[in-house]
């Protein structure tokens, strides 16, 4: 919290030119210019005065409420199921089993691998058996009651590791591994014999629950004309259609997806709409009435996707001077009952191959050896969780960097001087990182904010009674923007009207992050208009451009991109009739602040609009329709070599924590985050994403984890499904360090995701420099410190 | 069977008639069309569903709407005057203390609430008072910062 009740507090900014590391320069906050500044996002009014209407505020009038009969077993085949006494009570319109389907009977993001309703079989315990629609939920549920379901247990499969043993039961009939991807560079042999320490460490993490504040709804709506309207929270509204068109059997054209207001989404809202928008239109179909499927808390966290668990087993060598030399890991990503976002995507897209790239590291290493294991289990599926793979193997590489550094007695931020990431540093995948590599100069900013030389030499008991003790970690972190697939590319659509009003149609959608805010600040700015000229529409499959879906921190800069060719093809109309209008050559024409100007005589101006108007009347496009898609990314299957990521953010977090010695307890009591984000389009936006995300990083250090019992999950609302409240996340001082990605607009690249990963070891190696124990298996809860305490006293003796 | 009652919320009175099950939150939500209420777990464990029952927050979803006559409630939409937001409500908006925005009404009348009680809070006491309310984007800081803002511009407003 600022130190008074300030209201001109400036939002830091460094670039790599002001990086001059005795003074922290303020960026300019004024100035014509949109991007760059901390614009109010364009719906905080509605939001604060509780005026925009999120999904459940929607009018039910006319409506039927859909509900989910799921299924009693992690894994059993469905004997029979009798639906009639269901179906004969009042108000309820339909009850469908997997013979109603009308097209094809599975969706998912990649792979169609989960039935919309189970025939023969179900595979966890979200499963849907059955759907009912009726005139109330109240009767809708009592419907569910009235359903006879009879199973035929199987023997279920709850680890990654026995469910590839060649005797495992079969949860899918290809077979229990989805997906297996490997890296191979350098000799690992040679590079394990120039070791002077090696490490092996196996680190464990569990299911995450992205416990979005808004529970799912979708809206299916049959229109006259006999296309499916969907409406709902959504973070992927064209994954949505494709698998709603499928399932219905109908062409793509048919079906038309609205994404509405979303209250949170850090990856869960890409596959739940798909789930329930299958769902509610198969039930919109067979009572040609709109259905609304609204998840109450509890089916949100049975039914939905969560953070992949994993095993990593690392093995690590470095010479003495800190100096890594070899690098060898394997993971078993647990992808749980459907494939959901998990597999590969080609070349480097699916949860496994992200983390298998990221697992080495933001360092460099010579010799590396991965092997990642993407296999099906009968748990609730993995999916998409702000990182996706990253956050999993940053809680690994940042703990064996300490644990390297203690073992050669090296102080934790030398030993990642020495090896961080610099500009043409070869990564794991021999990628030579040739531009916006700003990994030291959040090393250095952070340490000096941080003062970590002198809180290094402080830890310790605080207390006089010997019960708690102080310590500090470090955690550096990078994360990729894009997704690297083939497919990734973004659609933009710029309109300005005769008065100079311009719409902005893309297909990134908003759920907190602020994109509805940053996107029209790159349009505004590319245009020169001012930012209130600049509307932007809602998502909407039939009207704005195909965009991919809003993940992977793909949207500044992909979209940003588009929306800047969209709008130079409409300056270009404007310039050139300014050019006629003022009789001065366009390449001298300046448009800014509503305005276009003769650079070389600024007296010489015209209002832009002016200029749309004239443009209108004599018939000049002023239309623009942008597409961006950021160099094709690589990666050799055989060895796991190429570019699967054209660019990456890098951050260096350092956290301070005070640790009960006698229960266990851990309290953060201090916090800087240093991020290089390229371009900051909106300083105070991305100051959010880095609170919020080191917020979340937290919970998943000390307290985050579905707990599973026999496939059954025991923390089903948010009473046990702990996250981080105001009195358990620090004070954040959040830098942002600017060194341009020349790929990005204005140099910008993604932040959305990557400042939960650093959290969480920072957090975790705070831990062991406190108390001497370190837990390697998530969350640290009281129970898991104190017995690591215990170790390291054991350990001592 | 249903009970006719009286509810005062935002200055107006209400004559309604009610399920003696009903919640607040659904009677606010359902019968009133005020939806800036959010219902977020249903079991009081996060604090979306806050409104100021007689000045203090309460939990909504685990209030029965028949134990609300005769009292007064205020929800999010009886903040602002017209156009013009309380103090609390343009803090958050100047802070960026709003992200996706669904826990932003619980507290922002929570914020109200302990503003009214207490004008100058520590941090530690902002913490505390927020503690009921989950966040899951912001992180909490802009928000325990925007309070903080609020309360030095009402005290400034006093003086």
């Amino acid at each position: 919290m600022s130190k008074e009740s300030d209201d001109r507090r400036e939002v830091k900014v460094l670039t790599r030119e002001k990086l001059d590391l005795r003074q922290l320069v303020k960026a300019p906050e004024v100035g014509p210019s949109v991007v760059g500044r901390s614009i109010v996002r364009t719906d905080a009014m509605l939001k604060v005065t509780g005026r925009l209407d999120f999904g459940a505020d929607y009018l039910q009038d006319g409506f039927l409420h859909g509900k989910i009969l799921r299924s009693s077993h992690p894994h059993a085949l469905i004997k029979s199921i009798n639906t009639k006494k269901a179906k004969e009570l009042p108000g309820v319109a339909a009850v469908l089993t997997a013979e109603s389907v009308p097209g094809r009977n599975g969706f998912g993001a990649i792979i169609p691998d989960q039935p919309v309703i189970c025939g023969d079989k179900v595979r966890f315990v979200g499963d849907a058996v059955a759907l009912v629609a009726a005139e109330t939920e109240k009767i809708a549920h009592q419907a569910l009651e009235l359903i006879e379901v009879e199973y035929d247990p199987l023997p279920p499969v709850f680890d990654p590791r026995e469910a590839l043993k060649e005797d495992a039961p079969k949860i899918h009939e290809k077979g229990n591994l989805l997906s297996y991807n490997k890296l191979r560079k350098g000799d690992m042999e040679k590079g394990f014999a120039q070791a002077d320490v090696i490490l092996e460490r196996t680190y464990q993490v569990p299911f995450l629950d992205h416990a979005y504040l808004e529970p799912d709804i979708c809206m299916a709506i049959p229109k006259a004309d006999g296309t499916m309207l969907v409406e709902g929270p959504m973070q992927a509204p064209f994954t949505v259609r494709r698998n709603v068109n499928a399932v219905l059997g109908v062409p793509i054209n048919k079906v038309r997806v609205r994404q509405i207001p979303m209250g949170g989404g850090f990856g869960g809202k890409e596959d739940s709409p798909i789930d329930l928008g299958c769902r509610a239109a198969v039930l919109a179909y067979h009572t040609r009435r709109p259905v609304r499927i609204a998840l109450e808390r509890e089916e949100i966290t049975l039914q939905t996707s969560k953070r992949h668990p994993m095993i990593m087993q690392i093995k690590i060598g470095a010479k003495k001077d800190g100096t890594l030399v070899a690098f060898e890991g394997v993971i078993y990503d647990e992808q749980g009952a459907y494939a959901s976002m998990g597999p590969v995507i080609p070349p480097a897209g699916g949860s496994h191959i992200h983390a298998m790239v990221m697992m080495p590291g933001p360092y460099e290493i010579p010799n590396v050896k991965v092997d990642a294991y993407l296999c099906y289990t009968n748990h609730p599926y993995g999916g998409a969780m702000r990182g996706f793979g990253a956050p999993q193997v940053h809680v690994a590489h940042e703990q064996i960097m300490d644990e390297l550094a203690e073992a050669l007695n090296i102080n934790p931020i030398d030993i990642r001087r020495k090896n961080g990431f610099r500009e043409d540093s070869a990564t794991a995948t021999g990628q030579v990182l040739e531009q916006s590599v700003g990994l030291h100069d959040t090393l250095e900013v952070c340490t000096r904010a941080f003062d970590w030389d002198r809180r290094y030499q402080e830890t310790g008991y605080v207390d006089e009674g010997k019960t708690k003790r102080r310590g500090i970690g470090i955690g550096l972190g990078w994360y990729r923007t894009s997704i690297g697939t083939n497919n990734d590319a973004c659609g933009a659509n710029v309109y300005v009207h005769e008065d100079g009003s311009v719409l902005l149609y893309t297909g990134i959608t908003e759920m907190g992050q602020g994109s509805f805010t940053v996107l029209p600040q790159i349009c505004a700015e590319e245009l020169g208009v001012r930012m209130e000229d600049v509307r932007l529409v809602q998502p909407d499959t039939d009207v704005v451009p195909e965009s991919g879906p809003t993940v992977g921190s793909r949207s500044t800069t992909l979209m940003g991109n588009a929306i800047i060719l969209a709008a130079r093809q409409v300056k270009e109309s404007i310039l050139e009739m300014a050019s006629e209008m003022l009789m001065v050559p366009m390449d001298r024409l300046e448009s800014r602040d509503r305005r276009i100007y003769d650079r070389d005589n600024s007296g010489k101006s015209l209002e832009f609009r002016e200029v749309a108007a004239r443009c209108m009347a004599k018939g000049k496009r002023l239309i623009g329709q942008g597409w961006w898609a950021p160099p094709p990314p690589t990666l050799d299957p055989e060895t796991g070599q190429g570019n699967p990521y054209f660019v990456y953010t890098y951050s260096t977090h350092m956290a301070e924590v005070v640790v009960d010695m006698e229960t266990g307890e851990v309290e953060v009591t201090d916090y800087v985050a240093a991020f290089d984000v390229g371009k900051a389009i909106n300083p105070k936006a991305v100051e959010g994403q880095i609170e919020g995300g080191v917020a979340m990083g937290l919970g998943y250090a000390l307290m985050e984890e579905v707990a599973l019992e026999g496939g059954y999950i025991q923390n089903l609302n948010l009473k046990n499904y702990l996250i981080p409240t105001s009195l358990d996340v620090p004070d954040i001082e959040p830098i942002i360090v600017e060194v341009e990605n020349r790929f990005g607009p204005y140099g910008a690249k993604g932040i959305g995701e990557m400042p939960n990963l650093p959290a969480t070891p920072a957090i975790l190696n705070a831990i062991a420099n406190a108390c001497g124990g370190r837990v390697r298996t998530l969350p640290a809860d009281p129970e898991r410190v104190f017995w690591a305490i215990k170790e390291a006293e054991r350990a001592v003796r | 069977m249903k009970q006719l009652i009286e509810l005062s919320v935002n200055g107006e009175t209400y004559e309604l008639a009610v399920e003696p099950q009903a919640t607040l939150l659904e009677v606010l939500r359902n019968d009133l069309g005020l939806t800036g209420t959010k219902e977020a777990c249903g079991t009081g464990e996060c604090g979306s569903c806050t409104v100021l029952i007689d000045g203090r927050p309460v939990l909504s979803c685990l209030t029965l709407a028949l134990d609300c006559t005769g009292q007064d409630i205020v929800t999010i939409e009886g903040l602002a005057e017209g156009e013009r937001m309380s103090p609390v409500q343009q803090a958050f908006q100047d802070c960026g203390a709003i992200q996706c925005g669904f826990c932003t009404p619980g507290m922002v009348l929570s914020a109200t609430a302990l503003l009214e009680e207490n004008s100058r809070p520590t941090e530690e006491e902002i913490r505390k008072a927020l503690e009921g309310h989950l966040c899951r984007c912001t992180g909490y800081n802009k928000i325990i910062e925007a309070v903080n803002k609020a309360a030095g511009q009402m005290a400034a407003r006093q003086k």
